[in-house]
C-alpha cells in the first residue's frame, strides 16, 4: 500500500490548465521533491493534494482511501500535513498556542486534551528552538522564526505526509543545510514521508529528496530518483541549463 | 495552564454582576436601571459567542430574541389555566430555547455555509423577514400579537404576577447572564474556543488544521441564539408580558449588541460586560439631555472604535497586561 | 380577463423593477471595485427620498431638480466616509467594513431622524394617469422608469467612453496591473465609493418619483434587503446585473403580491415581504454568484 496515489489528476481555472493529467506515488517515508519553474503547477498540486481545491478530473487516494471530494480538515485528521509559501500564522495567538492548534486538531487530536496538546507543543518548540518565544504572540515573529512555527505546527498534527511549500525560500546556503538536516532528522524520528517544494534551490533538492519531479507547464516532466533527474537532459533544458551545486538562493 | 487556575477570568464577570446586583437590592429606586443593565451585559455575551468568537456579523440576531419572547408568551397564555403554576415559566423557557435552536438551525443551514459578506447580507433580512411571515400567515395572532397579562394572573396569582414581572424577570436575566459566563469561558478554555479563534484568525488555514470550521460556526451559532431566546423570554416577555411582532424583531437591538461587544473588546469574556455598563450608563444620561438620540452619538462612536480601536476596551488593557501577574484574570 | 391582468401585472413589474435596478447600481459598483458590501445602503436611499422631499417642500421644485442634487450630496457623502475610515479598512478583516458601513447607516437615520422627526413625510405629485385599458399607469411612475433608464445608460457611456471610467473598470480587472499602468487607485477607490454612494441617493429620489409617501427616517431598512435581493439576483459584482436582477425582481414582487392576496386568510403585504427575503436566500443557496453567467 502506497501513502499517497494521485492518479491522472487534473485542473484547469477558465481556459488555464494548471495541472495536467498528473501521476505520481509517494511510499511511507519517502522523500521527494517537486521543482519546476514559476507557474509550473506545483503549489496547485499540493493544493489538490491537501483539499484545498478538488481535481476536475482524476483520482487521490491516501493509504487506500479514496480522498478525492474529502474536505481538506478530513484529509489532515488522516494524516496530511502543510506548510504554506508565505506563512500563515494565527497572528494573535502565541507560539505556544499555535502549535497546540496542530495537536489539539490534527491526526491525532481527538484523544487529546486542551492541557495535553500545550505540552505537546513545548516538545516541538524545543525542537525547533524557540523555546524563548514561547508565550510570543506569533503575528510578531521574524519570517524565518515563523516558518520553523508552521512547520512545528504541521508536526504537531503528527502527519504521516508532510507537504512543505518552498520552506527554504529567502534562506543563505548555510541555512539552507541546516534546514536540510532539520527535516532529514524529521524523517528519520517521526516516520513521516516529506514532499518539499523547492523552486530551484538545487542544493536543497541534492541534499534532501530521494526522488525528483519536474513539473513544466501543469504537467509531469520527469519523475526519477534525484541523481538521474538532475542530469537529466530534458530537465536541464526547461532550467535553461542551470546545473546541481551550483544555484543556490 | 492547569485546573482551576484555568477559570480564574470568571471571577472579575461574576464579581461584577455580583456588585451590580447588590448595588440594586440596596438601591430599590435605582433597579430599573440595574436590571436594564444587566440586560445589556448579558446581550453583550450571547452575541459575542458567535460575533466576538467567530468574527462573522449576524445582523439579523434580534430574531432569536424576538422568537425567544413568544416561546414564553406562547407558555403562559396556554398553559395557563392547566394549574401548573410557576411550572408553566420553566416550560417556557425551555420552549424558548427550544426555538431558538430551530430557527438558529434554519438560518444556519444556509448561511452559515457562506463566507464573510455573504453570511452577513444572507442573515440582514432574517429578523424582518421572519417579523413579516408572522404578520403575513397570521402565525400566533400576526400584528396583533399575544397579550399575557391576564394568564399570568391566572396562573399565578395577583401578587405573585406582579412580583414576578417587576423584579424576578430581572433577577432570571442576571441568571442568564451567569449562564452565558460559564458557556462563554468553557468554550474558551476548550478545544472549541481554539477552533473558532483559529477559523476566526484565517479560515482557510484552519481548515488545513484539520479544524470542521463548519461545526464549530454552527456549535457557537445555537449557543447564541439559545441564550438570545433566554433573554426574550425572561426581559421581554415575563417582564412585559405581551409581545407584539413589530417590537421584537426591531433591528436596533442588534444594533446595540453590536455597540456592546465592540466598545468593550470583541471575542474577550470580560468585554461585553464593560460593553454593557459603558453603553448602559451612557445611554441613561444621555436621555437627559437628547432622549431617544443615543445612537446618533454611539454610532460614529463605534465607526471610531473599528477604525482606531478594533480590539475594544478589554482588548487594550489584556494587551497591557501581558506579562503582569493580573494577566490571569483578564481573559 | 386573466390576460389582462397578468399583462397589467407584467407592465408594472416591469416598470417597478427598473427603479429597483437602479436602486442597486450603486451596492454592486461599490462591491465590484472595493469588496465592500455597503449594508447601510437602505439609509443612503432614505436620505435621497428626504431630499427629494425637501427640494419639494421648500424650494417647490419637482422631483427631477432633486436629482443631481441628490446626487451631489450622495458624492458628498461618499467622500467623507471613505476618507474617514473606509480607506483604513480595505486591508482589515471584513468584518471591519461591514460593520463601518452599518454604523454609517445607523448615523443617517438618527442624523435624519434629528433634523425631520420621525414623523410620516410625503408629498404629492400627479401628473395624471395613462388608462391602458387592462391596466392604470401614472406619468409619475413612468417617469421614475425613464429617469432609471437613463441614469444607467449614462453610467454605461461613463465606463466605456470616458477615461475615468476606463480606469475603474481596470482597477475591478485587476488592480496592481492598474497601478503598473499609472492609476492612482487610491483616488479610484474613492470615487468609485462616492459614485456608488450617489447613485443610491439619486435612487431615493426615484423612488420618490415613484411612491411620495411614507418618507420617514426608517424607511431605509426594507430597501436594504430588497436591494440584496437584487444584487444577488443579478450578481453582486456588476451594476448591469443590478439592473437585470432588478427587472426579476420587481416581476417577482408583483407577481406575488398579486398571489397572496389571492389566498383568504394572508396578509398579501407582509407576506410578500417574507417571500422577497425567502428568494434571497434561495439564491444564495443554489446561484450565489447570479442567475446571470459570469461576468
Amino acid at each position: 500500500m502506497s501513502l499517497l496515489r494521485v492518479e491522472n489528476v487534473t485542473k484547469r481555472f477558465g481556459g488555464l490548465v494548471a495541472v495536467d493529467n498528473v501521476t505520481v506515488e509517494i511510499s511511507h517515508g519517502e522523500m521527494m521533491a517537486i521543482v519546476g519553474p514559476n507557474g509550473a503547477g506545483k503549489t496547485t498540486l499540493f493544493n489538490l493534494i491537501n483539499g484545498v481545491f478538488f481535481p476536475d478530473e482524476g483520482k487521490i487516494w491516501f493509504e487506500d482511501v479514496d480522498v478525492t471530494h474529502y474536505p481538506a480538515y478530513k484529509r489532515a485528521h488522516l494524516g496530511i500535513g502543510r506548510t504554506f509559501q508565505i506563512s500563515r500564522p494565527f497572528a494573535s495567538a502565541t507560539v505556544q498556542e499555535n502549535i497546540a492548534i496542530g495537536a489539539m486538531f490534527g491526526a491525532a487530536g481527538n484523544e487529546i486534551r486542551v492541557d495535553q496538546a500545550m505540552e505537546m507543543a513545548d516538545h516541538y518548540i524545543r525542537i525547533i528552538g524557540l523555546s524563548s518565544h514561547r508565550d510570543k504572540l506569533a503575528g510578531g515573529l521574524t519570517p524565518i522564526e515563523k516558518k520553523m512555527m508552521e512547520i512545528a505546527r504541521a508536526l504537531a498534527m503528527k502527519p504521516r505526509l508532510l507537504l512543505m511549500d518552498e520552506a527554504m525560500a529567502g534562506m543563505n546556503p548555510k541555512d539552507i543545510d541546516k534546514m536540510v538536516d532539520f527535516i532529514k532528522r524529521i524523517r528519520d524520528e517521526e516516520g513521516i514521508a516529506i514532499v518539499a517544494l523547492v523552486e530551484h534551490i538545487m542544493r536543497a533538492v541534492a541534499g534532501l529528496a530521494e526522488r525528483v519531479l519536474v513539473m513544466h507547464q501543469g504537467a509531469k516532466l520527469v519523475d526519477e530518483p534525484t541523481k538521474a533527474a538532475l542530469s537529466d537532459p530534458r530537465v536541464i533544458e526547461v532550467y535553461l541549463g542551470v546545473p546541481p551545486g551550483e544555484a543556490d538562493a | 495552564m492547569k485546573g482551576a487556575s484555568r477559570y480564574l477570568p470568571s471571577i472579575p464577570v461574576l464579581l461584577a454582576y455580583a456588585a451590580l446586583f447588590g448595588f440594586g437590592l440596596l438601591n430599590p429606586g435605582k433597579w430599573q436601571l440595574v436590571a436594564q443593565l444587566a440586560f445589556y451585559c448579558a446581550l453583550g455575551q450571547a452575541f459575542n459567542l458567535f460575533m466576538g468568537m467567530t468574527g462573522y456579523v449576524d445582523f439579523g440576531y434580534v430574531a432569536f430574541l424576538g422568537i425567544g419572547t413568544y416561546g414564553m408568551a406562547i407558555s403562559i397564555s396556554g398553559l395557563a389555566d392547566k394549574g401548573l403554576g410557576l411550572g408553566v415559566i420553566g416550560i417556557g423557557l425551555i420552549l424558548s430555547v427550544v426555538f431558538a435552536v430551530l430557527l438558529a438551525l434554519a438560518v444556519g443551514a444556509v448561511a452559515l455555509r457562506l463566507r464573510g459578506a455573504y453570511f452577513a447580507i444572507a442573515t440582514i433580512g432574517v429578523n424582518e423577514g421572519f417579523r413579516y411571515l408572522i404578520e403575513g400567515a397570521r402565525i400566533w395572532n400576526g400584528s396583533e400579537g399575544i397579550i399575557f397579562s391576564s394568564h399570568l394572573r391566572e396562573l399565578v396569582g395577583r401578587e405573585a404576577a406582579m412580583s414576578l414581572s417587576t423584579f424576578w424577570a430581572d433577577v432570571m436575566v442576571f441568571g442568564v447572564a451567569v449562564i452565558a459566563t460559564v458557556l462563554t469561558i468553557g468554550y474558551m478554555r476548550s478545544k472549541i474556543g481554539y477552533a473558532l479563534a483559529a477559523l476566526r484568525m484565517d479560515e482557510d488555514a484552519a481548515k488545513v488544521m484539520g479544524i470542521n470550521v463548519t461545526r464549530f460556526k454552527i456549535i457557537a451559532f445555537i449557543t447564541s441564539a439559545a441564550l438570545a431566546g433566554l433573554l426574550g423570554a425572561t426581559a421581554w416577555a415575563v417582564k412585559l408580558t405581551y409581545v407584539y411582532p413589530a417590537d421584537v424583531f426591531g433591528i436596533h437591538y442588534t444594533v446595540e449588541a453590536i455597540i456592546i461587544v465592540l466598545l468593550g473588546g470583541a471575542g474577550t469574556l470580560l468585554g461585553p460586560i464593560v460593553g454593557g455598563l459603558i453603553y448602559g450608563v451612557s445611554k441613561y444620561y444621555l436621555a437627559v439631555y437628547l432622549p431617544g438620540f443615543q445612537l446618533l452619538v454611539f454610532a460614529p462612536v463605534i465607526v471610531a472604535v473599528i477604525v482606531l480601536f478594533p480590539e475594544g476596551t478589554v482588548g487594550m488593557i489584556k494587551r497591557k497586561l501581558l506579562g503582569t501577574a493580573l494577566e490571569k484574570y483578564i481573559l | 380577463m386573466i390576460l389582462e391582468q397578468l399583462a397589467g401585472n407584467l407592465l408594472q413589474g416591469v416598470v417597478l423593477g427598473t427603479v429597483y435596478g437602479m436602486a442597486t447600481m450603486g451596492l454592486s459598483l461599490i462591491f465590484g471595485v472595493l469588496k465592500v458590501v455597503n449594508v447601510g445602503h437602505g439609509a443612503f436611499i432614505m436620505v435621497g427620498a428626504f431630499t427629494s422631499f425637501a427640494v419639494f417642500e421648500y424650494l417647490g421644485l419637482s422631483p427631477v431638480f432633486a436629482i443631481p442634487v441628490a446626487f451631489g450630496i450622495g458624492m458628498a457623502l461618499g467622500m467623507i466616509f471613505y476618507y474617514s475610515s473606509i480607506r483604513r479598512l480595505l486591508k482589515g478583516p471584513e468584518l471591519a467594513s461591514l460593520l463601518a458601513t452599518f454604523s454609517f447607516g445607523v448615523i443617517l437615520e438618527e442624523g435624519i431622524k434629528f433634523l425631520f422627526t420621525s414623523d410620516f413625510r410625503g408629498f404629492n405629485w400627479d401628473l395624471g394617469k395613462i388608462d391602458m385599458g387592462f391596466t392604470v399607469l401614472p406619468y409619475a411612475k413612468v417617469a421614475a422608469c425613464l429617469g432609471s433608464v437613463a441614469i444607467a445608460v449614462l453610467l454605461y457611456l461613463w465606463f466605456n467612453k470616458t477615461r475615468a471610467g476606463m480606469a475603474m473598470r481596470s482597477v475591478v480587472e485587476d488592480g496592481v496591473g492598474a497601478r503598473v499602468c499609472g492609476v492612482n487607485v487610491d483616488w479610484m477607490y474613492a470615487l468609485s465609493f462616492s459614485l456608488g454612494i450617489g447613485l443610491t441617493v439619486a435612487s431615493g429620489v426615484l423612488l420618490t418619483m415613484f411612491v411620495s409617501v411614507g418618507i420617514h427616517p426608517y424607511m431605509g431598512g426594507e430597501y436594504t434587503l430588497k436591494a440584496f435581493v437584487v444584487a444577488v439576483l443579478g450578481g453582486l459584482a456588476s451594476p448591469y446585473g443590478a439592473f437585470f436582477g432588478g427587472l426579476v425582481f420587481g416581476l417577482l414582487e408583483n407577481g406575488s403580491y398579486t398571489l397572496f392576496a389571492q389566498i383568504p386568510g394572508l396578509e398579501p403585504f407582509a407576506m410578500t415581504r417574507f417571500f422577497s427575503f425567502l428568494i434571497l436566500l434561495l439564491i444564495l443557496l443554489l446561484r450565489p454568484t447570479g442567475l446571470l453567467k459570469a461576468k
